[in-house]
């Protein structure tokens, strides 16, 4: 139900002015369902926020709910969120909160949670094996299997998108451009994600489904630390720029890997 | 031929120098042009398919060969050849072992390998990687064997590749890891596998750059290996030996300008 009050008041909104709908996002157009996973912070929470925010119906993932206070705040001021437990790197949780979910049409799939797995225990010379399986479970398999198990409920809605957030740090021929080695694992899972949502645009094309690649640039996030470059943008920044990408593809982007301004990434 | 005349003149320029100065290192210099090349070439999945013609096609230029496979005693043809020519040794490690490799390692210590060749990999099964019926259980033994696993090797014999005189590592990757080729959906995590795994190499490439270590990836083409067997009679293969020698050409080409490129086994540039 929450889904289509906001959906009358573009309508009327429409109606009263075509400048009304000029200045409204291309985003708050055509809202529906989103699902995000790691909605707890960073990207992933203002993901949540906006599209709450937009009108959107909201299903935040997290793996620690109980943890999560922005997001349960954010979910107390908007009663369009819910937030779901979710582990992507745990298939059987995944499976059982696509069978959860049976029924429910999701339009955008935002496949966020990812984790680099350190800088400093990828440095060759000193690599710490120890965090390569879950930097691959998280980055690879989680987004694989998300779009494995709810591509049913994408298919079902009106938009049909599963958007992967990877990075320029997966882009083979940008990092064989650039001099510096850095985080080894964390870049070759995002190489291997890119890879694997290839497949899967071609797999779910037939569905009517479109699976992009975005990197959302270099936001400032837990994810980089204390790391503080001028070029960095903040999250909101960041999810303001992606949010119209997302919005805009069609079918014939399928399998594209889009940098936040736009632009395709170089594979 | 070059090579002969330049050591000719180098063990005639070095006789003259040690008559000349009587000193113990001319002679030693000498004493080192003067016995047979020695290259050291290092194999991982040696037991079968693609890693024996390595060993096979290396041993047979004379080259020794440190033939690696997981379970030796399972490995009928490698014994057979290794008992047929002395340049052959056969040594246990399991790529997904890293304790089998730090071993191999430490027993190795001190001796210069001239190519490492990364070529223990596997597929996965076309069956487990079919959309809505994805096995995840193979996951991490894709995962591993194909990108930690080279990574791992590598890193265990960096000191020992780059005391030799030719400092190579190579991959044997896939085409099926080329983003930009993917026509249709299949071998999820095997192709991510390998496109992960350039992703280890093009970034290896660069950290081992100082220390003079040239690191490639190189890929034999759909082969009539094992490996192919689901597949087997529905589309060409070629003979593993041609792969491999094809292989081979294309790695005695790297360089260190070419240090980070993929090339499949007939010189063809494969894209990212
Ligand atoms: N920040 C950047 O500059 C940058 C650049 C390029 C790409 N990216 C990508 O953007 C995405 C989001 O990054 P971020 O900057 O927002 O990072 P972040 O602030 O560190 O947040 C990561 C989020 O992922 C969640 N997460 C981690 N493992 C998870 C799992 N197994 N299951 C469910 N959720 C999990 C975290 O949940 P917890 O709160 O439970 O830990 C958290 O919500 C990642 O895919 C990252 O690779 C970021
Ligand atoms: N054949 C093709 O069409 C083709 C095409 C492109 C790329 N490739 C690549 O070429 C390489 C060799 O393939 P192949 O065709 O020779 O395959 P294969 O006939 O199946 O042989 C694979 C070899 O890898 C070994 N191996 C697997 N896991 C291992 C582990 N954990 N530790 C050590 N050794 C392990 C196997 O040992 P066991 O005998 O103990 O099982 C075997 O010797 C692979 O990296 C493959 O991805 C092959």
């Amino acid at each position: 139900m929450p889904a289509k009050i906001p959906r009358r008041t573009t309508l009327v909104g429409m109606a009263a002015t075509f400048s009304t709908l000029a200045a409204k996002p291309v985003y708050a157009q055509g809202m529906g369902t989103v699902l995000i996973t790691g909605a707890s912070r960073g990207i992933g929470f203002e993901f949540a926020k906006r599209y709450a925010e937009t009108g959107w119906t909201v299903i935040a993932t997290a793996r620690d709910p109980a943890m999560a206070e922005p997001l349960k705040a954010l979910a107390k001021a908007h009663k369009n969120i819910r937030i779901e437990k979710l582990d992507v790197s745990d298939v059987k949780a995944v499976d059982a909160l696509a069978e959860k979910l049976k029924g429910t049409a999701i339009d955008v799939l935002i496949n966020n949670a990812g984790i680099s797995g350190g800088s400093q225990n990828q440095k060759v010379g000193a690599i710490k094996y120890e965090v390569f399986d879950d930097v691959m479970h998280t980055n690879v398999l989680g987004p694989i299997k998300m779009a494995e198990a709810f591509a049913p409920h994408v298919a079902a809605s009106t938009q049909k998108k599963i958007i992967s957030i990877s990075s320029t740090e997966g882009s083979l021929a940008g990092i064989s451009a650039r001099p510096d080695v850095n985080s080894i694992f964390y870049r070759a899972s995002k190489s291997a994600l890119n890879m694997a949502m290839i497949n899967m645009a071609k797999a779910l094309k037939d569905k009517g489904i479109i699976v992009i690649m975005l990197s959302p640039g270099l936001v400032q996030t837990d994810f980089v630390g204390d790391l503080r470059l001028p070029i960095m943008i903040s999250a909101e920044q960041s999810v303001a720029m992606t949010m119209p990408i997302i919005a805009r593809v069609t079918m014939d982007d399928t399998g594209k890997y889009f940098r936040h301004t736009g632009d395709l990434a170089a594979w | 031929m070059t090579d002969d005349i330049e050591r000719r003149d180098v063990l005639i320029a070095t006789a003259m120098f040690t008559t000349m100065l009587g000193m113990g290192f001319w002679t030693e210099a000498a004493m080192a042009a003067d016995a047979k090349p020695s290259t050291t070439v290092l194999i991982t999945g040696a037991s079968r398919g693609i890693g024996t013609e390595f060993v096979k096609q290396y041993a047979a230029r004379g080259y020794t060969v440190i033939a690696t496979a997981r379970d030796p005693a399972k490995a009928v043809d490698l014994q057979a050849l290794a008992k047929a020519n002395k340049n052959i040794s056969i040594e246990r490690m399991d790529v997904l072992d890293h304790a089998s490799i730090d071993a191999l390692a430490a027993k190795l210590k001190g001796k210069p390998i001239d190519i490492l060749v990364n070529n223990a990999g596997i597929g996965g099964g076309g069956v487990n990687q079919v959309f809505g019926k994805i096995n995840y259980a193979v996951f991490d033994d894709v995962m591993k064997t194909n990108v930690e696993g080279p990574l791992k090797v590598s890193e265990a014999f960096i000191d020992n590749v780059a005391a030799s005189n030719m400092k190579k590592i190579m991959m044997v990757s896939s085409s099926q890891g080329s983003v930009a080729s993917v026509r249709s959906a299949s071998l999820y995590f095997y192709r991510a596998s390998k496109s992960a795994l350039n992703m280890v190499t093009v970034n290896l490439a660069k950290a081992l750059k100082d220390k003079g270590v040239i690191v490639g990836m190189v890929a034999p083409g759909a082969t009539d290996t094992d490996f192919m067997i689901e597949v087997r009679g529905r589309m060409p293969l070629g003979k593993p030996s041609e792969r491999t020698a094809g292989m081979i050409v294309q790695i005695d080409a790297f360089t260190m300008e070419k240090s980070g490129q993929f090339f499949e086994w007939n010189g063809e540039t494969v894209p990212w």
